[in-house]
């Protein structure tokens, strides 16, 4: 079942590949993907690629996969190990959301953080208080890891 | 060693395992450490040496777990792995047996000592090989088979429950016997606080997806082929197209049933709108519950001195009272006004949805778990219809001989809805309706009794209890509506019923007339000021007693003898739904003894209220009726507009 799904998840994604994004399974395990975002444009992630691992669990579409950013980046709901704060990646996952949906709003959480559930409670702050620094910062971090 | 150990049952780690390993490796030292500080009399080389190798075979089990976990994914299993998995968790299981054997007899022959500590941390490891066993077999099995296994969800949800249960057993014993014997295992908190989570997590699981998969199978249709045919059909969760064993939800959306169950032992909701399936389900129950209660609130009265009675009745309502079925269609006809011809097909919903929530209540009434199966009200809603076109046939025949089919009877009134003559008695009917039978927002617990509070009180679920207390009093006060509005339905059908009821041989020119004079009470009555409404009524009442007095009474004579054969009618009908009713009586339970005394109590609470209610609404429909009656006897069956008009 799983298995089944997720083939036919990655030839969709192949037919009509989001924008700004890419995934595709790594060597032959099927479970196994590996991700790239591209930073978008109105935001301080811009020009930023940010790759990402996804973890099928075994009952995949009735649990979620697990996605993780391997690039560093400053963003108030993803933290240093590469987590993310991400309701549909949780209790809200169903199985009619997709691999393409999930990546779609994790761009949108790149272009609009939810600092009110943070995961990083120093981001959300600067975020929340000090916009320009934190728009600085992420530049910096998009440069310094995501180039 | 170690890693000899390693390359022997596992080989070459994958890096998740090694993740999980150091994750868990990470929490294992540090309560090691805290018990450390517990036994720190009995601090020696050889202690620590003991806490390495637990330790070192924990590592083992977890990495087991994952490996079996790994299974399910991994597209092909070689001979290579079942034996590396076999043979490792029978040493595991071998070794945990042993050290448990160890730790026993030496806390027997020395006293407690840190053997204990041990001795529970391997039983715990033992749980852990069990499961992965478990596990290890259903993947096995799954593997074996070229379909998909729908089954296996299950039993894993099943034997995760029973293992939970286990350990939280063993924690729990392990807590108060380290409290009696040393002090309170700080290092056991964790551990036991997330085993008991699970379990209770699992017990929910089991308990929810129990629910929502039995009302999958019994309440949601199959779709038909036309549906799956018409829209994408596509099953949005397996993404392969839909060609049968498909299953409706209440939102419209089509899916596999396998897939749906599979969803539903996870959460219970619609995949795609996220609508919670368990919470929708509940209303049309409800409904048909009051509907019963409505329909017979005269034996709940005599019945409700006692609380528990009322229960055993809405179980087993053929059993206690064999003339409650039989004598609700006649309350229902006759309660409302004793009426002619009655309403059958005047106005089509009412009688019709009374007859089938009659039936519908009664098989409810068998069933009062909170899934009543819509096949069974809707194969007795099939049997109602038939002994009700059987009473319109009779009906229909005897009393006229044009109006012999339903739809013939709506003609007479080509310009208006068929309830139209009703309308306009509603405006001047509705104030003392309200001030009878409306239910005051119940803000006052004063219709419960001292009990039942009680019952609803507790530290935990005060709260919960409270707002479920506010939900069945905004449900008593729809049920309160609903009791009303089915008022003026069979009261707009009474009056329809006179109009056409008293419409003898010579149709034509009573019909037109009464045309005539409704469109004149409507053309009047519509528009019409509230002051200057008794004058024309007046009017109309006289012109119409006037001119077809003699005919009136000859019909109502003949109506009565009408009424009362359609009433042993309509008695057969439900006498027939009720063998129905307790065939359906056979459709498993699924018994959730919490559950059921939770619904049966706000079934009863609901009923206590609702029956308050209906005592009010039949002290004031009885009232109405004997008014009612009254014009019938002075034979001005029109009379009922100025009549409920000049009540208030």
């Amino acid at each position: 079942m799983a298995q089944k799904r997720i083939r036919k998840e990655l030839q969709d994604f192949g037919k009509d590949p989001p924008t700004n994004c890419s995934a595709g399974p790594v060597g032959d395990d099927i479970f196994h993907w590996q991700a790239t975002i591209m930073g978008p444009t109105d935001s301080p992630y811009y020009r930023g690629v940010f790759f990402l691992t996804i973890n099928f669990p075994t009952d995949y579409p009735f649990k979620p996969p697990k996605v993780a950013f391997t690039t560093r980046i400053y963003h108030p709901n993803i933290n240093s190990n590469g987590s993310i704060c991400l309701d549909i990646l949780r209790a809200q996952w169903s199985p009619a959301l997709t691999i393409s949906k999930v990546l779609l709003s994790i761009c949108s959480l790149l272009t609009d953080p939810n600092p009110d559930d943070p995961l990083v409670p120093d981001i959300a702050r600067t975020y929340k208080t000090d916009r320009e620094k934190y728009f600085k910062l992420a530049k910096e971090w998009t440069e310094k890891y995501a180039q | 060693m170690g890693k000899m150990l390693r390359a022997v049952f596992f080989g070459q780690l994958r890096a998740a395992e090694m993740e999980h390993l150091i994750e868990r490796s990470w929490y294992a030292v540090t309560e090691t450490c805290l018990a450390f500080t517990v036994f720190r009399d009995d601090f020696s080389p050889r202690f620590v040496a003991l806490f390495t190798l637990l330790l070192f075979l924990k590592c083992f089990h977890w990495l087991a777990e994952d490996r079996i976990d790994y299974m399910e994914r991994s597209p092909t299993i070689s001979w290579k792995f079942h034996f590396r998995a076999l043979s490792l968790m029978f040493v595991l299981g071998l070794l945990d047996i042993l050290f448990v054997r160890h730790a026993f007899y030496s806390t027997m022959s020395k006293g407690p000592s840190v053997q204990l500590v041990f001795g529970f941390e391997y039983e715990i490891l033992l749980t852990v090989v069990m499961m992965t066993f478990i596990k290890y077999l259903l993947h096995t099995i799954d593997l074996q088979s070229q379909n998909p296994w729908d089954n296996k969800a299950v039993y894993l949800l099943y034997s995760e429950l029973v293992m939970g249960f286990v350990r939280v057993i063993l924690y729990v014993a392990f807590v108060f016997i380290m409290i009696k014997v040393h002090t309170f295992p700080l290092f056991a908190i964790r551990p036991m606080y997330l085993t008991v989570r699970a379990f209770q997590k699992a017990a929910q699981d089991v308990i929810l997806s129990r629910r929502a998969i039995r009302n999958m199978n019994t309440l949601y249709p199959d779709a038909t082929p036309e549906e799956l045919a018409s829209g994408d059909n596509v099953c949005i969760i397996c993404r392969e197209e839909m060609t049968s064993g498909c299953k409706k939800l209440p939102c419209n959306h089509i899916f596999h049933t396998s897939c749906l169950r599979s969803w539903f032992q996870r959460q219970q909701t619609c995949p795609t709108c996220r609508l919670e399936v368990l919470r929708m389900s509940r209303p049309p129950h409800q409904q048909q519950q009051q509907q019963e209660q409505q329909q017979a609130p005269q034996p709940q009265q005599a019945q409700n001195q006692n609380g528990q009675a009322p229960l055993d009745q809405m179980q087993n309502p053929f059993q206690n009272m064999p003339g409650m079925f039989g004598g609700m269609p006649f309350q229902w006809n006759g309660a409302a006004g004793a009426m002619p011809p009655p309403p059958p097909f005047m106005w089509q919903p009412p009688p019709q949805q009374q007859q089938q929530q009659q039936q519908a209540a009664g098989t409810t009434g068998q069933t009062p778990s909170p899934t009543s199966p819509s096949s069974a009200s809707l194969t007795s809603t099939a049997a109602a219809t038939t002994p009700l076109e059987a009473n319109a046939q009779t009906g229909g025949n005897a009393s006229t001989a044009t109006s012999s089919s339903p739809s013939a009877q709506v003609p007479p009134f080509p310009g208006f809805p068929p309830f139209m003559p009703g309308m306009p008695g509603m405006p001047g009917m509705m104030p003392p309706m309200f001030s009878y039978g409306f239910p005051s927002p119940p803000s006052s617990m004063a219709g419960l009794s001292d009990e039942e509070l009680r019952v609803m009180e507790g530290i935990e679920r005060s709260n919960v209890e409270a707002r479920i207390q506010w939900l069945r009093d905004i449900q008593a006060l729809l049920d309160g509506a609903m009791v009303l509005i089915n008022q003026y339905n069979s009261v707009a059908s009474q009056v329809n019923s006179r109009f056409s009821g008293a419409s003898p041989p010579p149709v034509v020119p009573i019909s037109t007339q009464q045309q005539q004079a409704s469109s004149t009470t409507s053309a009047n009555w519509w528009p019409a000021g509230s002051g200057a409404r008794p004058k024309y009524s007046s009017t109309i009442s006289n012109t119409h007693t006037t001119d077809s007095k003699k005919e009136r009474s000859g019909s109502l004579s003949s109506t009565s003898e009408k009424d009362e054969k359609l009433i042993r009618k309509e008695k057969e009908g439900s006498s027939v739904a009720a063998g129905l009713s307790q065939k359906e009586e056979e459709i498993p339970k699924w018994s959730n003894p919490r559950e059921e005394e939770h619904s049966d109590e706000m079934h009863e609470v609901r009923k206590r209220r609702l029956q308050h209610f209906s005592q009010q609404l039949d002290t004031s429909s009885s009232g109405l009726e004997s008014e009612k009656n009254k014009d019938m006897d002075s034979s001005s069956s029109d009379k009922i507009n100025p009549d409920s008009e000049g009540k208030h």
